[in-house]
């Protein structure tokens, strides 16, 4: 151990006497390439910018090439869109999909990115050989080639995971209300929920994703626990103790009834 | 013997050094910045070590146009959509200070990767270098965490939604998840408790840290050294065969530096 210490301090002396003898001053050799090299960030920063902006506003709805330049304001009532991330989280956000609530998914959210963490905190101390040259560190190679592709695949599979849209589940509606044989005042609440963000955590009969532990709600009616039961507990889901669900107050008295009258007639598929 | 300078030469002379000597004298600043543009560094030094002060100008391109965007951004639900509309679609040169911003934060988590995956390949993390690792990996998470809170800013759908399941993804976590929603959330709804809370994350709290942490890592920089390529013939630091004494003809003809140990 000690010889080990020895050994690497040694090596450092003579990396010290090196580059006191043959080193160049930093000024202005490296200085030049770092110079160059900021410019070149600083310009490509400005020209990611400039596009933008320019395709932006070419075609105003179709967002541009580097997507829109601002979108709706928001709004905690109706929602009909993917909660996004920004794409250096889209590998947290597919390890979700890939740990289901509830047994597993604190591996997703907790237990694979701190045991990354920890890794990395960790390497210095868990590579402890003096030996830098690449080809004579196998075990790096590797991981460095499993982490890029992993990160890579995760990235991508973030990317391009469709959640469903509100828009395209109110296509569905129809279908509902023929399988589950809903009355007709409760087609308004269909449509609502639809558009709501509800499919984006529940399922409706096979519409929709399972997040966070949301349970399917296809046959939430069954329990018979009333519209205002519902009503109450989609405008605050934390006076019921559900702390994942946002409120809904803001959609507004009616719409809430609506919804309800929804979820109470929906008792599953006859 | 050189000439003797004329006299107003001299003069001149003096009088552009009397503010440096000054400052010298009271501060040793001059030195200071001497001893840092004069060090040595390996004569292999390459563009791979461009990564780091490539982040570093990333890094300071976020800082100016974040302050510019301060002056006009409002932290108000209420407000805040209509500020940035404005600074994209009103101001002066705004969208451009804003675009910067914006697409600044991504080139900056980039070469954040790029600049580890080099210090990774050169094994540039080991002896005495792994305190430097250590307080490199701390920079990644708290830049990940400026882009997490910064994304909430605008205010629009894509920023409130991702953050409703930014916020509750924290709950899920053990004992201190539940705890860590609810401060980032800061009320019963995400409203204007959790906006005034990011903005303060993102404005005073992580850049804070990334600045005390970027001045530790540079001063460890400066202190230990760049290592070289270690695939370089010349890398420093790699044992060689010393090449006999001058003067004395060797039995093994060595080469322009010696030849090597392994
Ligand atoms: C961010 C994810 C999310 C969204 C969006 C969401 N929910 Fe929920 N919801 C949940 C979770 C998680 C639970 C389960 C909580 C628990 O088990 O304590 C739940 C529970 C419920 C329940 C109670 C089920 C029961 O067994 O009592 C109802 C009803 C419900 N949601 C309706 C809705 C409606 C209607 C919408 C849309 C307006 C919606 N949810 C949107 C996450 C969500
Ligand atoms: C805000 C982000 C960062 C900035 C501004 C920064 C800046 C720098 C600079 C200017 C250097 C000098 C050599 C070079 O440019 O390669 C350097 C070296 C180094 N950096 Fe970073 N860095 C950052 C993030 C990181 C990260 C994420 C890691 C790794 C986890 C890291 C680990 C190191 C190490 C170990 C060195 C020494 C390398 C050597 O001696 O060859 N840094 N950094």
């Amino acid at each position: 151990m000690s010889r080990r210490l020895d050994e690497r301090r040694e090596a450092y002396q003579r990396y010290k006497r090196d580059v006191n003898e043959r080193g160049k001053p930093f000024y202005p050799y490296a200085m030049f390439h770092d110079t160059v090299m900021s410019l070149v960030v600083v310009s490509v920063i400005a020209a990611l910018a400039v596009i933008w902006k320019l395709t932006a506003e070419e075609e105003p709805d179709a967002s541009g090439a580097l997507g829109v330049l601002y979108g709706e304001e928001a709004d905690p009532g109706t929602t009909n869109f993917i909660p996004r991330p920004d794409w250096y989280f889209y590998f947290l956000f597919y390890l979700l999909r890939i740990f289901k609530w509830p047994d597993s998914v604190i591996l997703g959210t907790v237990g694979v990115p701190t045991i990354a963490l920890m890794l990395l905190l960790a390497l210095p101390f868990i590579d402890l050989r003096r030996e830098r040259k690449l080809l004579r560190r196998p075990v790096a190679i590797v991981a460095a080639i499993l982490t890029v592709v992993s990160m890579g695949v995760l990235t991508y599979k973030g990317a391009t995971a469709r959640e469903s849209l509100g828009t395209e589940a109110v296509l569905a509606v129809p279908e509902w209300v023929e399988q589950q044989q809903l009355p007709q005042e409760a087609e308004a609440g269909a449509r609502l929920f639809a558009e709501s963000s509800c499919l984006n955590c529940h399922i409706y009969l096979g519409s929709g994703a399972a997040n966070l532990g949301a349970p399917e709600l296809t046959e939430i009616g069954a329990s018979n626990k009333g519209v205002d039961y519902f009503r109450q507990y989609v405008a605050n889901p934390a006076k019921f103790g559900n702390q994942r669900m946002p409120p809904f107050q803001g959609l507004g008295d009616e719409n809430l009834r609506n919804i309800g009258i929804f979820l109470d007639a929906s008792k599953g598929p006859k | 013997m050189p000439r003797r300078k004329s006299a107003r030469r001299q003069k001149l002379e003096q009088l552009i050094a009397y503010p440096i000597d000054w400052l010298e004298e009271r501060s040793g600043l001059i030195g200071g910045l001497r001893y840092f543009l004069l060090r040595k560094v390996p004569g292999d030094t390459s563009w791979w070590h461009t990564l780091g002060s490539a982040t570093l100008t990333a890094f300071i391109v976020q800082t100016v146009t974040g302050v510019v965007l301060a002056m006009y951004y409002k932290p108000d639900p209420d407000k805040a959509y209509e500020s940035i509309r404005f600074i994209t679609d009103d101001l002066t040169f705004g969208w451009l200070v804003r675009g910067m911003h914006r697409w600044g934060a991504s080139v900056f988590i980039i070469l954040m990767f790029f600049h580890m995956a080099r210090v990774f390949l050169f094994g540039a993390y080991k002896y005495p270098r792994e305190l430097n690792w250590i307080i490199g990996v701390l920079l990644l998470v708290l830049g990940m965490l400026e882009g997490f809170t910064g994304y909430l800013l605008p205010w629009d759908q894509t920023a409130y939604w991702a953050t409703v399941v930014g916020i509750n993804l924290n709950g899920t976590a053990p004992f201190l998840g539940p705890f860590l929603a609810q401060f980032l959330q800061g009320g019963a709804e995400i409203g204007n408790e959790t906006l005034s809370r990011f903005y303060a994350m993102h404005m005073l709290l992580i850049p804070g840290g990334l600045f005390a942490l970027i001045g530790l890592h540079l001063y460890l920089v400066i202190r230990l050294g760049v290592s070289s390529p270690p695939w370089s013939p010349e890398a420093a630091g790699e044992e060689r065969v010393e090449a006999p004494p001058e003067g004395r003809a060797g039995l093994v003809q060595p080469g322009p530096r010696g030849g090597y140990a392994k």
